[in-house]
């Protein structure tokens, strides 16, 4: 709401947002909100509907400019415009409501259809995940993930779960992996598993 | 070696240079060991993948609610502390993780309990929180503190027990279960929109289990709509109802009918509900589809999954409106009046009546 004293370019914030800067990150949250606000707003969502919406598209661009050939062809007002355009549209559809859509001609439209349909096999991949690991309960998934993702040793992972030592905690995460796997690869697969 | 150890080895680079080449060999000759090798890293990759992105989420919905606020036009609370700043950063995540592993153990031991009680009688949902001793020493050391050195970490302690409350009227008093109460040394409630905040006891009933509290910081209401009435006109069987409570650190919602008028062993101030209730649900509102308020949970029965009680809201009524302090009986009864939500969808009325309902934590002294 208050305006914020430090100004980035484009560039900036894509280098930014690449990098993860945190900074970056929450100057240009809060550059476009307000475009993402109004065109929800008047468009049947509520403002919940359009923090939602909005937040999911920063996600959309933030995966997009972590790719090695991401180019910026519009305005990145545009790009994120768009994006939350077509998000919403979708939502829209999606409760089958019957809508009116207002064109508002204040804001320049770029096809994100390939950006939009990645980005929504990618959240069906990682609700998956999601899902197994909750199907899979505790302590199995935070032991699964302090060794997977924050990377604990077995010995720490053994005296945090209170195993005597690091062989029974390693046959504990053995288990438990065997379950995450049936869970992800043949319980829950509604779609392919395999990426590419 | 099992395979998985084989792998994992591998992807973290602990195996020596000529166990690579063997490894890479057998990856180019076996054919079955190569799927499973690709399954494998498959998962791992998407397990750290899920966990970049619910991290990102959480990082733009803390820069939202900074910049924007949560809800801002139902309740703002202006009061921010120091503290607060920095448990949206870092120590938020390490609060959530601590919670979460505390939260399970709690449910797993909950669960134990109810299969060792034979007998048919009324469980608690308190959460009772067991102190885990390994699993977060280092983490414990930053509660105890709230903040550390390197002035990043503000973590609190976990709490004794959880449960779940929600807002009476919009002078702060919140009404919650008594049984979580007993005993306490502090009672702090939460939610998205309220930082955890210090309660006072104004008021308990164990034999109905209703106790109410009220929020210290008046500051922290001053803004405060409550946006559901209390209906206290009989109720129909079948009439759909729904919860919102705290079974874990995130609010849940559960929905069914009304079952019964009358609760276990045909006590009738109590509602049965066809609501799976778990530990942490005990104390909040139990609502009908207009969005008003017609009970408080209260338990479930030992086994029965999908079996809840709620206490009727005119139970509640009619105790408070025998107590013989005046002036704090006026102030109870000072209720909210409008019925903002009858003619609003389910999940608009939810997101009403989301900032007032909090997740209860309650602190006892050893």
């Amino acid at each position: 709401m208050s305006k914020t004293k430090v100004q980035f370019t484009e560039s900036q914030f894509i280098d930014g947002l690449r990098t993860g800067n945190s900074e970056v990150l929450s100057v240009l949250y809060k550059k476009y909100y307000n475009i993402v606000l109004k065109f929800i707003v008047n468009n049947s969502g509520t403002q919940e509907a359009a923090q939602d919406i909005y937040q999911e598209t920063i996600i959309v661009l933030y995966e997009n400019v972590q790719k090695p050939n991401f180019e910026l062809n519009c305005q990145l007002q545009t790009y994120i415009y768009s994006i939350a355009k077509r998000l919403w549209l979708k939502q829209l559809k999606k409760n089958s409501k019957t809508f009116l859509f207002k064109e508002d001609g204040e804001n320049d439209l770029v096809d994100v259809g390939s950006e939009i349909s990645e980005h929504i096999d990618k959240e069906a991949d990682l609700e998956k995940m999601n899902k197994s690991l909750i199907e899979l309960g505790e302590p199995c998934a935070t032991l699964i993930k302090d060794f997977y993702v924050q990377k604990l040793s077995m010995d720490e992972i053994a005296e945090k779960f209170g195993y005597t030592n690091a062989d029974n905690a390693k046959n504990q995460k053995y288990k438990c992996l065997q379950r995450l796997k049936k869970y992800f690869f043949e319980i829950l697969p509604v779609e392919q598993i395999e990426r590419k | 070696m099992r395979p998985i150890d084989l792998f994992d080895n591998y992807l973290n680079k602990k195996l020596n240079v000529n166990e690579v080449i063997d490894f890479e060999n057998q990856l180019r000759s076996d054919a079955n060991f190569a799927k499973a090798f690709e399954q494998h890293k498959t998962l791992v990759e998407a397990l750290n993948d899920n966990e970049k992105r619910n991290s990102f989420k959480n990082k733009l919905k803390a820069i939202h609610s900074q910049a924007f606020g949560n809800d801002a036009k139902i309740i703002s609370i202006k009061e921010e502390t120091t503290a607060k700043r920095y448990v949206k950063g870092f120590a938020y995540a390490a609060s959530v993780a601590v919670i979460a592993v505390l939260s399970t153990v709690a449910v797993l031991s909950t669960g134990g309990y109810l299969l060792k009680q034979q007998s048919n009688q009324i469980t608690d949902l308190m959460r009772e929180m067991i102190d885990l001793k390994a699993s977060s020493e280092a983490v414990s050391v930053a509660i105890v503190e709230g903040i550390t050195k390197g002035n990043q970490k503000a973590v609190y302690a976990p709490a004794n027990l959880e449960g779940s409350a929600f807002a009476l009227n919009n002078k702060g008093y919140i009404i919650t279960s008594s049984h979580m109460i007993k005993g306490a040394d502090s009672v702090f409630v939460q939610n998205k929109s309220l930082e955890r905040t210090l309660t006072e006891v104004v008021f308990i009933n164990t034999k109905l289990d209703i106790a109410i509290l009220k929020i210290v910081n008046s500051n922290a209401t001053k803004a405060w709509d409550v946006p559901f009435s209390f209906n206290d006109k009989a109720t129909d069987v079948g009439e759909k109802v729904y919860t919102l409570g705290y079974p874990r650190k995130d609010m849940v919602y559960g929905e069914g009918s009304l079952s019964s008028l009358s609760g276990y062993s045909n006590d009738t101030t109590m509602y049965q509900i066809s609501i799976p209730v778990n530990p942490g649900n005990s104390g909040g509102p139990l609502l009908n589809d207009q969005g008003n308020v017609i009970g408080v949970i209260r338990g479930k029965i030992t086994g029965a999954e999908a079996t809840g009680f709620a206490i009727k809201s005119n139970e509640i009524f009619g105790i408070i409106s025998g107590l013989a302090n005046d002036s704090v009986k006026a102030e109870l009864l000072n209720l909210p009046k409008k019925q903002t939500l009858k003619t609003l969808k389910r999940t608009e009325q939810i997101k009403r009546i989301n900032p007032y309902v909090f997740n209860v934590l309650v602190y006892k002294i050893d």
